[in-house]
């Protein structure tokens, strides 16, 4: 009976979080590390859930959707490994190894619900013209539905057939293809990283990676240390550059190197 | 009340009605997203009622409407300060605007976005997230725990924005462009330091091989390559992946097949493995 309550929980947060990362409200986003608190929240097993949040954030640090761009979907990724680590008793690194292609399976439905939203934009905007004004709120409601599905059908069906599935595959699976996967896990935060650097400003500003880097690296300093000198180092930059806008007569205009964003 | 109003009438909102459709756009934005026009059906969701109100004939509405459903893609928070400016236009001009409205959507949506992208999708969440993540990995939810209040809190400086951009209409914005983007090159100083972090910590490589001379041994990894420098293979390795990246062929997802692969054909011949504390 517990178990069908969490499954139907499970299945609603994966709803709930299409609209919050979707929209402009991001409060748990699909942030592995606040799903994580969620998701401990409902199963009851706070530390399985954290430390897969945790490693799951860890692993998808600057793996940002910007613009719209479809990337794999760390979300589904932590609400599934989670799922199976607790129904299962697999070990952290394998559920993630089971989570994670979900994900990336889920970047599919996103490139489709995408596709699906033209022709209800197309639909929206002829109701307008027909001057049925409300049924055009109700087709965008009526998308905000379809849209929400691109969480709940992979969550859903890991709900419903994953657990014996995971249990059957894990015993078949030879020991160096787990410590593969696990190796993949520890490797695969150099993603997110690469990816900052490339929003980032590193050409302008490298001292401070090395910075950062050093403090960490040969000092062992946590990472609230760095941040915190990090806001120092940022407060003092942000003074002398106004103080320079200020006594120039001109705008400074914005010289960032290396920042290619996407619109 | 179909058009017994004339061609032309325009009304003004009451601050409940524009407060109505700011939180509207807060809580749709980027839910339309379409590969034709992205974000247009939430805007013109957003818009609808407040529209309506502002547009009593039904010509002028759609007129406006149909503006709104033309192509606009913009970091969620950042569109609570350029729709705040148009709606503060259409509400002053009616459908004189028109035109006005549709490019100061398009010219801001690029510059904004940018700052936006990088504030609250790049800078924030990896500062934060670091954080976080870290105290999760420990079993510890408070990390995750502040995320979620500070995010709660940043409603209203959604708000904030929109009522910015409605006081201020075009003109501020201009100038508060500059402003931001000290303030984010500043904060990009803050994200880099903790990316430098990340380096030397999240990211974990371990060779686990030996080599054996007669009596003695050598852990390649804690007596070679530890020796030269600490977290030597995770700094080459992002090295790599940045230089990847930034070639067109290679995607993000290409990369994490890429190192997968390789993983697993290293955990094979026993060249990665994992680090037993």
């Amino acid at each position: 009976m517990l178990e069908i309550l969490q499954d139907i929980l499970i299945i609603l947060l994966a709803g709930y979080m299409t609209w919050d990362n979707g929209s402009g409200v991001q409060v748990i986003g699909a942030w592995p590390a606040c799903t994580g608190f969620v998701m401990g929240l409902i199963t009851g097993d706070w530390n399985t859930s954290l430390v897969i949040g945790g490693t799951l954030q860890l692993m998808s640090l600057g793996v940002t959707a910007l613009g719209g761009a479809s990337i794999p979907e760390y979300g589904v990724a932590t609400i599934v490994s989670i799922f199976i680590a607790t129904r299962t008793g697999v070990s952290t690194g394998e559920a993630v190894a089971v989570g994670l292609p979900v994900g990336m399976l889920t970047l599919q439905l996103d490139v489709f619900v995408k596709y699906v939203n033209t022709f209800f934009a197309h639909w929206e905007q002829k109701l307008l013209h027909e001057k049925k004004f409300s049924q055009m709120q109700g087709a965008y409601i009526l998308s905000v539905f379809i849209w929400s599905l691109k969480y709940v059908i992979p969550v859903t069906a890991v709900v419903i057939f994953g657990a014996p599935l995971v249990n059957l595959v894990t015993k078949a699976i030879p020991t160096w293809f787990t410590t593969g996967l696990e190796v993949a896990g520890n490797m695969l935060p150099v993603l997110g990283v690469g990816l900052l650097l490339h929003y980032m400003p590193v050409k302008k500003h490298l001292s401070f990676l090395i910075a950062g880097f050093v403090l960490t690296a040969y000092l062992n300093l946590p990472i609230l240390g760095v941040a915190l000198l990090g806001a120092a180092a940022g407060y003092i930059i942000y003074r002398n550059e106004t103080e320079k806008t200020k006594n120039a007569s001109y705008c400074l205009v914005n010289d960032m190197e290396g920042d290619d964003f996407d619109e | 009340m179909n058009n017994q109003f004339e061609r032309g009438t325009v009304n003004r909102l009451t601050e409940k009605e524009r407060k109505a459709a700011f939180r509207r756009w807060t809580f749709v934005a980027g839910l339309g997203w379409n590969y034709e026009t992205q974000q247009a059906p939430s805007v013109a969701f957003a818009m609808s009622k407040a529209l309506r109100k502002i547009y009593p004939n039904d010509e002028d509405y759609i007129e406006a409407m149909d503006n709104h459903f033309k192509y606009f893609n913009i970091t969620p928070q950042m569109g609570n300060l350029v729709l705040g400016a148009t709606l503060a236009m259409e509400e002053q001009d009616g459908l004189k605007a028109k035109d006005a409205v549709q490019n100061l959507k398009i010219s801001l949506m690029g510059p904004l976005s940018g700052v936006g992208d990088s504030l609250f999708w790049v800078l924030w969440p990896t500062i934060i997230g670091g954080i976080s993540g870290y105290m999760a990995l420990q079993g510890n939810p408070i990390g995750a725990i502040i995320w979620i209040i500070v995010s709660v809190a940043l409603y209203f400086v959604k708000m904030a924005l929109s009522n910015l951009g409605y006081s201020s209409g075009t003109k501020l914005i201009t100038t508060l462009g500059d402003k931001i983007n000290l303030l984010t090159d500043a904060a990009s100083v803050m994200g880099l330091m903790v990316v430098g972090t990340l380096i030397a910590t999240v990211i974990k490589i371990y060779v686990p091989l030996t080599f054996k001379a007669g009596e003695v041994s050598l852990s390649l990894q804690t007596d070679v390559i530890d020796k030269i420098m600490p977290a030597l293979l995770p700094v080459l390795l992002t090295a790599l992946v940045y230089w990847l990246l930034g070639k067109k062929w290679w995607t993000p997802v290409k990369v994490i097949l890429l190192l997968v692969v390789v993983s697993l054909v290293g955990a094979y011949f026993g060249i990665l493995g994992i680090q037993t504390a």
